[in-house]
């Protein structure tokens, strides 16, 4: 029994990791453009794929380092294109626009690579059960785990350290003071996009070792994503951060009392913070509330 | 007894006091100007009246009503009208349909999803009203959002009106105007107050404006109250002289 | 975001008078609705078609009220559509034979659903409020795709048909006759529609509007902004689910994907292609997207790019939809 707990909660931990490198990669460009990217899961995607090309060339490591970078750039150029035209306009754009980019992404991998999975060759080192007795735990898994600390600690230091990552912050609380400082806004937002977006590609490469790829591999990532966010608060990315670990363990958990419910859950979890506690569990008042 | 009091209210946002320990009385009928320089926690006073947050401390009353704990909703409700310094309008609709959506609020019509003849008859006996008061008869049929600066006020003023408020809250009516349009605006804040009885408070910098409409004036620097008097009393005091009429545009 | 950046930001909408219907348009939409079945086959359409437009267009149009009139974004709308066509397609399925009474169960499993969850969400604002309906939304995918014993899972619900209609002593046979539907689905379409252009037209109407013009302004007049978006959104999840009603009966089945979040974005671009502060923009919006998405799809595998595309190219080119650049023509 133990042994089942314990399995499930280390799992529900893996894939929390995973809701929290989408969620923070949706969470930064939500909290500084006020644009819900739909298109996120599909970035995710691009991620796995272009490591795919890359691997034969240049191996994993390369790839694991390079390939986000490359969706991040694309990221940038998307965000400089077009993304930046809606921001001052009705939010009902720019979510079509993501939608829209969604649907175009989706479908160029599909044309690309084929509608069905490709696998992702990770190193050997790496795919072997770390003992007989924690047997579900794979040497590929634990490495996703460090890969996902290391980015989130670096995100986070990231943010508080740096000139750029101040003034992110500073910008999700007031753009307006930000700009009467002289801080170019326009940059600032798409430098942030693409942070955001290399998270996306990041999850990708991980993911496509772990999962395979497909067009679609990032689609069941987006929704829980916005629960995260949803649950840990709005503006916190604290907050997003547990968030996103308290669904995947309660995920996890539940497929072992209630298996068919472990979709569900997590919207039940929404709905509970929505009616307890509206603002998320680290959520500022007034935040769209 | 009067019709709006703060007694000792204070607003502070962490370390930072934007008003500290105001405390002031509106008499019925009176019009009350508030001065002070850029910064010194007019309009924060002004949120803490009509109820945007709560005060830190301190109390606020309506009409012998304690109203501290109030949202701000239930203040408009008990009779509080408010105009902003970025003027709020329905800027897609005319006139017309401006004064009518603030009419029918009024009349707690707002959740009626039909209109019986008489409901409707005594809605456009407000609205004409209140055109006629603020000179908006002739321009009911035109988009607010293109109307001057001048009109797009006065509409403002006319949607509060609606409410038949017990007090009135200006805040700089007359911001960014030119000469033609300030002098319209204040000649209606006159008439309200001086035909009609209107209680009004105002924050201005157009000093022209201040001393000619008000019946008293309070000066407000750095949150708080500087001086409290007439506006002769205010003219000649050298604290405030030496604060900011030195210095006034 | 500062409140300052947040008014300045709703400034910024394509002008135009924002008003339920103009009696012109509305004269030629419904020359043009009723006299469908007559030429439709000129033009390479089919009778199915034009109700499956109608159908789109009522849903769109349940969404405008929400979307246009009041100024609230919800990203979640397929979810009451499905939960309709759920409701008639089980009631058909294991209740009873009457279409009317499936219909009515179809109305109200959305409309309900609608009006709880309402209460949850109407105090949220923005993108806020979009991503909670989006959420909210998705439970009833998860539902409908798991407990599939009842509802048929992935594959979808079969095993029902739409049945004669009994319109007091006589039987209309809208099994049959797919003309019959479609005027069955075009009479209540027109019942829908008339109500929403009697409540817009109502001082609750013209409130709504004014929440849209101007949160702040609303809430300065006393008027209970919470309350007015929660009523909007109940009414607009009913017409809805009505929607989805007829959609069940026009294909004799219902499925998770009529819940899913992607469809709940298509109806948004169809209400903003056809012009989203217009009454009929919408319905304009679903003609053509279903016409469109129709044809793509018979024409190539990508049909998903090409409906991307005519996501951005809205978006950036044409904001204020098709009726909003014929108004704006109009009036310069």
């Amino acid at each position: 029994m133990l042994q089942l707990v314990l399995f499930n909660v280390t799992n529900g931990l893996i894939i929390g990791s995973f809701y929290v490198l989408m969620a923070l990669g949706v969470a930064m460009i939500l909290n500084l453009s006020n644009v819900i990217n739909f298109a996120h899961g599909n970035f995710l995607a691009l991620g796995g794929y272009f490591a795919f090309i890359m691997i034969p060339y240049t191996g994993f490591w390369i790839a694991l380092l390079v390939a986000p970078v490359l969706v991040a750039v694309l990221g940038y150029i998307i965000e400089q294109t077009m993304v930046r035209r809606v921001y001052n306009r009705d939010p009902v754009y720019s979510l079509l626009l993501t939608f829209g980019l969604s649907f175009i992404i989706q479908d160029v991998c599909r044309y690309f690579w084929g509608p069905n999975g490709l696998p992702l060759t990770v190193p050997d080192s790496l795919s072997q059960a770390l003992s007989s007795d924690l047997f579900f735990i794979t040497g590929y898994r634990v490495f996703m785990m460090v890969i996902v600390i290391v980015s989130v600690v670096g995100l986070f230091a990231f943010l508080r350290y740096t000139r750029l990552g101040v003034r992110i912050r500073a910008g999700t609380l007031d753009l307006d003071t930000v700009s009467a400082l002289g801080i170019n806004v326009r940059l600032l937002r798409s430098f942030n996009f693409a942070v955001g977006i290399y998270l996306a590609g990041l999850a990708g490469v991980l993911a496509g070792g772990q999962i395979g790829l497909n067009p679609n591999m990032g689609d069941d990532l987006l929704l829980p994503a916005f629960i995260a966010i949803i649950v840990g608060g709005v503006g916190s990315l604290t907050g997003t951060l547990l968030g996103g670990l308290l669904i995947g363990v309660a995920s996890a958990l539940t497929t072992v009392v209630y298996p068919s419910a472990q979709d569900v859950v997590i919207y039940v979890i929404m709905a509970l913070v929505l009616l307890v506690r509206p603002r998320g569990l680290m959520g500022e008042e007034g935040m769209f509330t | 007894m009067s019709m709006l009091e703060t007694r000792n209210t204070t607003k502070a946002f962490g370390s930072l006091i934007a008003v500290n320990d105001v405390t002031l009385s509106v008499a019925p009928g009176e019009l009350r100007a508030i001065i002070g320089p850029n910064g010194a926690g007019k309009t924060t006073f002004f949120n803490l009246i009509t109820g945007f947050f709560p005060p830190t401390s301190g109390q606020i009353i309506l009409d012998g009503q304690d109203i501290t704990n109030r949202t701000a909703t239930q203040r408009v409700k008990l009779g509080m009208g408010r105009t902003f310094q970025i003027t709020e309008i329905f800027p897609e609709l005319t006139v017309h349909e401006n004064v009518r959506i603030a009419v029918e609020a009024a009349s707690g019509y707002s959740l009626h999803m039909w209109t019986s003849r008489h409901d409707a008859t005594r809605v456009r006996a407000g609205i004409d009203e209140i055109l006629a008061l603020t000179n908006l008869t002739t321009k009911a049929d035109r988009l607010v959002g293109e109307l001057s600066h001048g009109d797009q006020r006065a509409a403002e003023i006319a949607m509060a009106l609606a409410l038949k408020p017990r007090v009135l809250l200006l805040d700089e009516p007359t911001a960014g105007m030119g000469e033609q349009e300030t002098y319209q605006v204040a000649g209606l804040i006159r008439r309200l107050h001086k035909n009609s009885n209107y209680t009004i408070v105002l924050i201005e910098h157009d000093m022209r404006v201040v001393f000619n409409l008000a019946d008293r004036i309070t000066v407000l620097t750095e949150g708080t109250m500087l001086a409290d008097g007439t506006p002769a009393e205010i003219a000649a005091n050298p604290a405030v002289q030496a604060a900011y009429l030195g210095t006034a545009e | 975001m500062s409140a300052a950046t947040a008014t300045r930001l709703e400034s910024e909408r394509p002008k135009g008078r924002p008003r339920p219907p103009q009696w012109t348009t509305g004269a030629v939409i419904w020359v043009v609705l009723l006299s469908a079945p007559l030429w439709l086959g000129f033009v390479g359409g089919y009778t199915a078609l034009a109700s499956h437009v109608v159908v789109m267009a009522l849903v769109a149009m349940a969404l405008n009220f929400l979307l246009g009139f009041t100024g609230v974004m919800s990203f979640g709308h397929a979810a009451y559509f499905g939960l309709g066509a759920y409701g008639t397609g089980l009631t058909l399925r294991y209740l009873s034979d009457s279409t009317w009474f499936a219909v009515l169960n179809g109305v109200l499993l959305g409309g309900i659903a609608g009006t709880l969850l309402g209460i949850l969400i109407c105090r949220r604002r923005g993108v806020y409020f979009a991503m909670v309906t989006i959420a909210f939304g998705q439970i009833f995918y998860y539902i409908a795709y798991r407990w599939d014993s009842f509802t048929g899972g992935y594959d979808g619900l079969r095993g029902f048909s739409r049945q004669p209609l009994g319109v007091g002593p006589w039987t209309i046979d809208i099994q049959g006759n797919g003309t019959l539907f479609y005027y069955f689905v075009l009479a209540v379409f027109a019942v829908s529609v008339g109500l929403m252009a009697f409540l817009l037209n109502s001082p609750f109407g013209r409130t709504l509007i004014a929440i849209r013009e101007n949160q702040r302004r609303a809430q300065f007049l006393g008027i209970a902004v919470d309350k007015h978006i929660w009523l909007s959104f109940s009414i607009s999840c009913f017409f809805a689910s009505t929607a989805g009603a007829l959609y069940a009966l026009l294909n004799n089945f219902a499925d998770p994907t009529s819940m899913y979040y992607t469809l709940s974005g298509e109806i948004v671009i169809m209400v903003v292609m056809g012009g989203m502060r217009n009454f009929w923009g919408p319905l304009v919006g679903a003609a053509i997207y279903v016409v469109l998405q129709d044809y793509i799809s018979s024409m190539t595998v990508n049909w998903m790019s090409f409906i991307g595309l005519m996501f951005v190219m809205v978006v950036m080119f044409f904001p204020s939809g098709i009726l909003g650049m014929l108004r704006r023509r109009a009036t310069t």
